[in-house]
């Protein structure tokens, strides 16, 4: 007797728990999947717009093909897209993990550097950060763009004495700085939160043990946060690969606003499918190899 | 020898002040720490600082090399000049009415959601949460184009196309230029980013304690009504976090507008033609005229003004709130 009112119960909850999620569900296939399904379609046929609306005839892996063996810059966008991320992906990981270690410690002015730090996501995602790092319209010669007027060579020639070609060096060095900070914003957030988890009695048993900081950020702060750093890998990964400034998606954005839907949706299938497997790669890679060294 | 815990304590009070080695390190390391946060600090908000400066300064002031972080004469003239080559009103208030309304109807759907997949069981969930995973990896200018021609001719599951191949009335309505290209998609959670909101929503639901809601089922209280009375109220840190993310993200979306709007752009696609506008109105940027990055400066500086106005009125809650709400799971 009471069994059965348990199950009319749960049958009753899951009933209530598909009402919730049926909205969701109702979006999905209406604003994701169905689109999903037609720009498959898309990059698989050939797309002509008449007075009949759109019109598609399947020309099999035609758009492909030209995409790869006739488009000269579709292949160097690729490669230089790809390059760019092996870059920055590492670079980015660091840097972020490095200041919310800091940011994590309690000192004087600590929520003062947590909402500078968060200050690039509202300020750099968008329009903004293309505009003063002059990426808009290749176009316009800027003057100078925001980054390097931060610090000119001469500058740094001026205060530190020092030869052009270090001075030159420097100041790479420091634009790119600005752009990695300027990326790692939600980076920081989520690894502090994931730093906040980590429960507070391991290091003190280590203290105990006579460890040194270095041997408690690799043996525990760095296994304890694996899976948070493999989240935000994840989510760096598709950042960078859908940044709107990306050769790839820009090409394909123009040749949508033309109308020429076919090549770009092909275009963007194929950088995506190469953006699926890097992240599968560094997932395998990740879990497979890192995990298994700790167990 | 009698071991207490007070011996202990202040023995080890003892060592802590017997070692001068100890408090210069400690200090050491605070001001390196200072040193890293404050020039690191310097270059996220260098881009800020050299707007203000550059926006309020006059043509002469912009090119007198003398006068760098704080100008020598202030003027409001770019200002008055942008707004106009702007449209600002205008723009702004399409960005309240598409973007804004869209970003807070997200949240609130998104959280109805979540808490059907984070509190109830129900047959298919894995495999629904799966395909939510996938909306969170797939970027939305891949299905931007089938949406597109989509909305122009908006058929709800093939409901109206049938009725119009029934009777041979067409009730599909073009939606295209309407905001509801915007709304439609926020009111069934699948709108800009959802699938990230929506997990955001999930980790911290899933982390709260069942009791509440178990003495308002016994007490005879439905599922929606447990959702408003019990889940809402407790988690005002999750919301907060939400609404931050889903604001900026609809305030920095252009593209979606770019693409389903003909006019009355919001602020973020005016901003994405600023170099067109400029030169619409007589301004080109070349290198002989450094007066015109000004300009774009200025409009940076409109642009973000809302934002960070907002951000710093909430970001006292929010980063305190960010550690409690648990993203990382």
């Amino acid at each position: 007797m009471k069994n059965k009112k348990l199950r009319g119960i749960e049958t009753l909850k899951s009933k209530y728990g598909l009402m919730f999620v049926s909205i969701w569900i109702v979006g999905f296939v209406l604003f994701f999947f169905i689109p999903l399904c037609q720009s498959v379609g898309y990059a698989f046929s050939e797309i002509s717009i008449g007075e009949k609306g759109v019109q598609t005839f399947f020309v099999g892996f035609q758009n492909f093909q030209k995409l790869l063996v006739e488009d000269p810059d579709y292949t160097k966008n690729l490669g230089s897209s790809i390059g760019q991320m092996v870059y920055s992906l590492p670079m980015i990981l660091v840097v972020s993990l490095v200041l919310a270690i800091i940011l994590n410690q309690k000192f004087f002015g600590r929520l003062f550097f947590r909402a500078l730090y968060f200050l690039p996501v509202i300020i750099a995602t968008g329009v903004v950060m293309q505009l003063i790092s002059g990426k808009v319209s290749a176009d316009d010669q800027m003057a100078s763009t925001v980054t390097q007027n931060m610090f000119t060579v001469e500058d740094i020639m001026g205060v530190f004495n020092l030869p052009a070609g270090i001075a030159t060096t420097m100041q790479e060095i420091i634009s790119s700085i600005f752009s990695l900070v300027w990326k790692c914003g939600i980076q920081i957030v989520l690894f502090i939160a994931g730093l906040q988890s980590i429960p507070s009695s391991l290091y003190e048993v280590s203290k105990v043990e006579g460890a040194t900081k270095w041997e408690d950020f690799w043996f525990i702060t760095f296994p304890m946060l694996s899976r948070v750093t493999l989240l935000v890998g994840i989510f760096t990964i598709i950042e960078l690969f859908t940044d709107s400034t990306s050769p790839i998606i820009e090409t394909a954005f123009a040749k949508m606003s033309v109308g020429i839907y076919d090549i770009s949706s092909a275009m963007l299938w194929f950088y995506f499918l190469i953006a699926a497997a890097i992240l599968g790669l560094v997932v395998f890679l990740y879990t497979y190899i890192l995990m298994r060294r700790w167990d | 020898m009698k071991f207490n815990k007070e011996s202990i304590l202040q023995s080890i009070g003892d060592c802590k002040k017997s070692t001068p080695v100890k408090i210069s390190s400690t200090v050491l390391k605070s001001v390196f720490r200072w040193f890293i946060l404050l020039s690191i600090g310097y270059i996220v908000l260098y881009p800020l600082f050299y707007m203000i400066t550059t926006s309020i300064s006059t043509k002469e002031a912009f090119l007198d090399p003398t006068s760098v972080w704080i100008p020598n004469s202030v003027t409001l003239e770019n200002f008055t000049f942008m707004y106009k080559v702007m449209d600002y009103g205008a723009a702004l208030l399409a960005t309240l009415r598409i973007e804004m309304v869209s970003a807070l109807l997200e949240v609130f759907t998104c959280a109805i959601v979540a808490y059907g997949f984070a509190r109830f069981k129900f047959p298919l969930r894995k495999i629904l949460t799966a395909l939510l995973f996938v909306t969170i990896l797939i970027p939305t200018p891949m299905i931007v184009m089938p949406l597109m021609t989509n909305f122009s001719k908006l058929d709800f599951l093939g409901i109206l196309g049938l009725f119009n191949k029934i009777s041979g009335i067409d009730l599909r309505p073009d939606l295209l230029g309407t905001p509801w290209t915007f709304y439609l998609p926020s009111l069934f959670a699948s709108g800009l980013k959802s699938g990230l909101l929506i997990y955001i929503y999930i980790q911290f639901f899933k982390g709260l304690p069942y009791e509440l809601e178990e003495a308002s089922w016994i007490d005879g209280a439905g599922p929606i009504r447990t959702f408003f009375a019990i889940a809402v109220p407790s988690s005002g840190v999750v919301i907060l976090t939400v609404i931050v993310f889903s604001i900026i993200w609809h305030w920095n979306d252009y593209f979606m507008a770019s693409m389903f709007m003909d006019e009355g752009y919001p602020l973020a696609v005016t901003m994405s033609k600023l170099h067109d506008l400029l030169n619409y109105n007589g301004i080109y940027l070349s290198p002989e005229k450094p007066n015109g990055l000004a300009y774009v400066l200025t409009g940076c500086l409109m642009f973000i003004i809302p934002p960070l106005i907002f951000y710093l009125i909430v970001q006292h809650w929010f980063v305190e709130s960010i550690d409690r709400v648990g993203i990382t799971g």
